[in-house]
């Protein structure tokens, strides 16, 4: 962002903010009058009071409370959701603290990348981070966030599992990243389709699942389908087995295994699913399964809420407007989670800033605000119990309720690549499925478990005791 | 009688000194971009090193990298995957560059744009050239889906069927680079006296004995030229495969180079991919050196 951008007359989208600087701002001349309370009361019993910069999140009296100049540089995925939003408070940050933030976007595969490129050679060219799991390569390199947390006393707002071990990324028992969004797979159905053919949505597992895709086969209008699912999006089926599995994904022995009878029920799952899409359903990338649902010519659709919710509602993208509603994704296993974690690297010149950024970012107003605009999930609970959430009946509360029992995977990439590798070789029909569990196993024995992703499992009841 | 040096001891030193000038940065930038990593990748290859398990690598590996990598199943898929596709490519891309050269060779203005139409899908981007068959062999809306469905022509399921993805993968390559054999066979062919064509007409030989028994021939250095640079390049190539099928379906069309840039850049697993990366370049040596010495014996001849 330029310096001109920063005082141009802010567009729409961050004039919408500025109702949240006017209210940062009353919070900051209270809690800096407060502060200068406190400071003259230690001062007159002889304390020595020098505040850091950021305690309490600013300056006294709402001033900017950093160097002017001082820049951090945060990356996000190109993706026109969490670049989006950065990019949208970033000028109230930056009024706030005074400070400066370059919002750096990268497409999801070069970011990892970058991250990781940039902590392992000690660039230093991002302050902020964001990503998850799959940036295990860099954990230790990020900063623990533990006296920051405990500090300002952050956390209380999210979803209970998202603040621990897991959802939020750890290194060695500390803190070293805190969530800003949350999602998970699931099932959004159309209502009308389902209400016409007389069928219920509703599901406890894979095989009810399955034979409520029965039901609506010889119900359904010509050329609409009982489900869509993004076959052929790489990584997708594997979300589809853990969905389907319900086994623990590390042995005892901290290997990675699975349990074979349950991993062959679930690679039973995924292919009797196939059976229920489109004639291309194996080809299908998420854009276009989400379009197939959009468009109508899907009963149900296997997806995460935040890629669909923004568009299904929009008349000019969407035929389902008004008649899509997200359900509950079929056990035993757990719905996949993507919670995007934020971290402070390092070899960041002011991991202040960059916490205080985090901070602006992360807060129960700006994850309603972000679910509101941009489909983000959030990761508060308030968002799914507050007023806003009976608006969106169809939608919010049920995926609060999915979010509570989703779980990331504690594999590391070079682990998740050899799972939905093989999963696409048994959809393609090039291994069968005793061949890939036997793949998987060869494949992974390769690979120790790093003890912060043992840590993740235990958490997640994902090892085996 | 003595002569005397034309440049004296001093000037010689004088001149050793200016050379040395100007050679030296040059060579201390190869040395830096070139020669450095090169060393680097060779190192990095003997030792176990994966930043999943450790920030610095572990210590010497011996050959573990080495043989870790042959027993990878993976690999295997990807060096047949890479050699068929290689090897199907470039033949195409040799017969069709060929074909269009003696469509299009002459020097009318309406050759020369013909000539720089076909040539405009060598100046795409891989990785956009990738993106836009992606959305042409899309099942759903694509072009090629589109007009199958308007002639009633059956259209595979381009990319989530292993055989019709390795199809496509090929598809791309020749489309992008047979204009590059096409000209270089035009240059070629415009290097042919066209004494020996008359002299071949004259002595009685059809069109078709004359291209057979004359003009290949002649042409055969300039076109295993080409064949040269295609199969290196599309040996190296991984942008069209990573934006096109990622790979995929399963592994059906992982090639070496996208076997390597997962090793290395997506899981960090750097002694592992220094050591496939050293095995490849070991492969290619031995597929130019084979050129070359092809190439020679055809200058010979």
């Amino acid at each position: 962002m330029s310096a001109d951008d920063r005082h141009a007359f802010p567009d729409p989208e961050v004039a919408a903010h500025i109702r949240m600087t006017r209210r940062n701002l009353l919070r900051l001349t209270v809690a800096g009058a407060a502060a200068a309370g406190v400071g003259t009361v230690l001062s007159a019993c002889g304390v020595s009071s020098s505040p850091s910069p950021t305690a309490g999140g600013s300056g006294s009296g709402g001033k900017p409370s950093f160097a002017a100049g001082t820049t951090i540089n945060a990356d996000y995925m190109k993706s026109g959701t969490y670049d989006k939003a950065a990019e949208a408070i970033a000028p109230v940050f930056e009024q706030v603290t005074g400070g400066n933030i370059k919002i750096s976007t990268n497409a999801w595969a070069d970011l990892n990348k970058q991250n990781v490129t940039d902590l392992v050679t000690g660039t230093g060219q991002f302050d902020v981070m964001s990503g998850e799991w799959w940036i295990v390569d860099g954990f230790p390199y990020l900063l623990p966030l533990d006296d920051y947390v405990k500090r300002d006393n952050f956390g209380g707002d999210y979803i209970p599992n998202l603040f621990q071990p897991g959802p939020s990324n750890f290194y060695q028992g500390k803190r070293i990243g805190v969530p800003f969004s949350a999602d998970c797979i699931t099932v959004i159905y159309n209502s009308e389709l389902f209400k016409n053919a007389g069928v219920e949505p509703k599901w406890d597992n894979w095989d009810d699942f399955i034979a409520t895709m029965d039901s609506l086969k010889g119900k359904l209008p010509s050329g609409v389908y009982p489900h869509v699912f993004q076959f052929g999006a790489p990584e997708q089926p594997g979300s589809l087995f853990l969905a389907a599995y319900g086994g623990t994904l590390i042995a005892s022995d901290n290997t990675y295994k699975v349990e074979r009878d349950k991993a062959l029920r679930a690679l039973d799952v995924i292919k009797r699913l196939v059976d229920y899409g489109p004639p291309n359903a194996k080809s299908l990338s998420i854009d276009e399964a989400t379009a197939v649902f959009l468009q109508g010519n899907a009963a149900a659709l296997l997806s995460w809420p935040s890629f669909v919710r923004t568009v299904a509602d929009d008349p000019s993208q969407s035929k389902v407007v008004g008649k899509w509603a997200v359900g509950s994704l079929p056990g035993p296993g757990f719905p996949l989670l993507s919670c995007w974690n934020h971290f402070i690297s390092k070899q960041s010149k002011n991991p202040d800033l960059a916490w205080e950024w985090i901070k602006t970012y992360s807060n129960v107003d700006n994850g309603t605000e972000f679910m509101l605009k941009y489909g983000v999930g959030s990761p508060y609970d308030a968002t799914y119990t507050g007023p806003e959430a009976s608006k969106h009946a169809y939608d919010w509360p049920q995926c609060g309720k999915n979010l509570a029992r989703a779980k990331p995977v504690p594999y590391s990439n070079d682990v998740w690549q050899l799972l939905y590798n093989n999963i696409g070789d048994f959809l393609t029909g090039s291994a069968t499925a005793d061949e890939v569990i036997d793949r998987w196993h060869a494949g992974w024995a390769k690979y120790e478990v790093p003890p912060s992703l043992i840590e993740s499992a235990v958490g997640q009841g994902l090892k085996a005791s | 009688m003595a002569h005397a040096d034309p440049l004296g001891g001093g000037s010689r030193r004088r001149e050793g000194l200016w050379l040395a000038g100007f050679s030296v940065p040059a060579l201390l930038l190869v040395v830096g971009v070139q020669l450095f990593p090169f060393l680097y990748s060779a190192f990095l290859a003997v030792q176990d090193w994966s930043l999943l398990r450790s920030p610095q690598p572990k210590g010497f590996a011996g050959v573990d990298n080495f043989l870790w990598v042959l027993a990878d199943p993976v690999f295997q898929v990807s060096v047949r995957n890479s050699v068929m596709i290689t090897g199907v490519s470039v033949v195409a891309e040799v017969v069709l560059g060929i074909l269009l050269a003696y469509l299009t060779s002459g020097s009318t203005w309406r050759l020369r744009a013909i000539r720089t139409v076909l040539i405009l899908p060598m100046v795409i981007a891989p990785v956009a050239a990738g993106t836009l068959w992606r959305m042409l062999l899309n099942t759903q809306s694509g072009l090629v889906a589109v007009l199958s469905g308007t002639t009633g022509l059956p259209s595979p399921e381009w990319l989530s069927d292993p055989a019709w993805a390795r199809i496509a993968v090929i598809m791309l390559d020749v489309w992008q680079w047979t204009p590059f054999v096409m000209l270089v066979v035009v240059a070629g062919l415009a290097g042919i006296p066209g004494e020996v064509l008359v002299a071949a007409a004259i002595d009685g030989a059809t069109r078709w004995q004359s291209f057979w028994r004359v003009e290949l021939p002649l042409l055969m250095p300039v076109i295993l030229v080409a064949v040269m640079f295609r199969t290196l390049d599309s040996l190296l190539s991984l942008d069209s495969v990573y934006s096109l099928t990622a790979g995929g379906p399963g592994y059906s069309t992982h090639t070496i180079t996208y076997y390597i840039y997962n090793l290395g850049l997506r899981n960090f697993d750097f002694g592992v991919a220094a050591a496939a990366s050293w095995m490849f370049m070991a492969f290619t040596t031995v597929v130019i050196v084979v050129m070359f010495r092809l190439h020679r014996r055809v200058d010979v001849a």
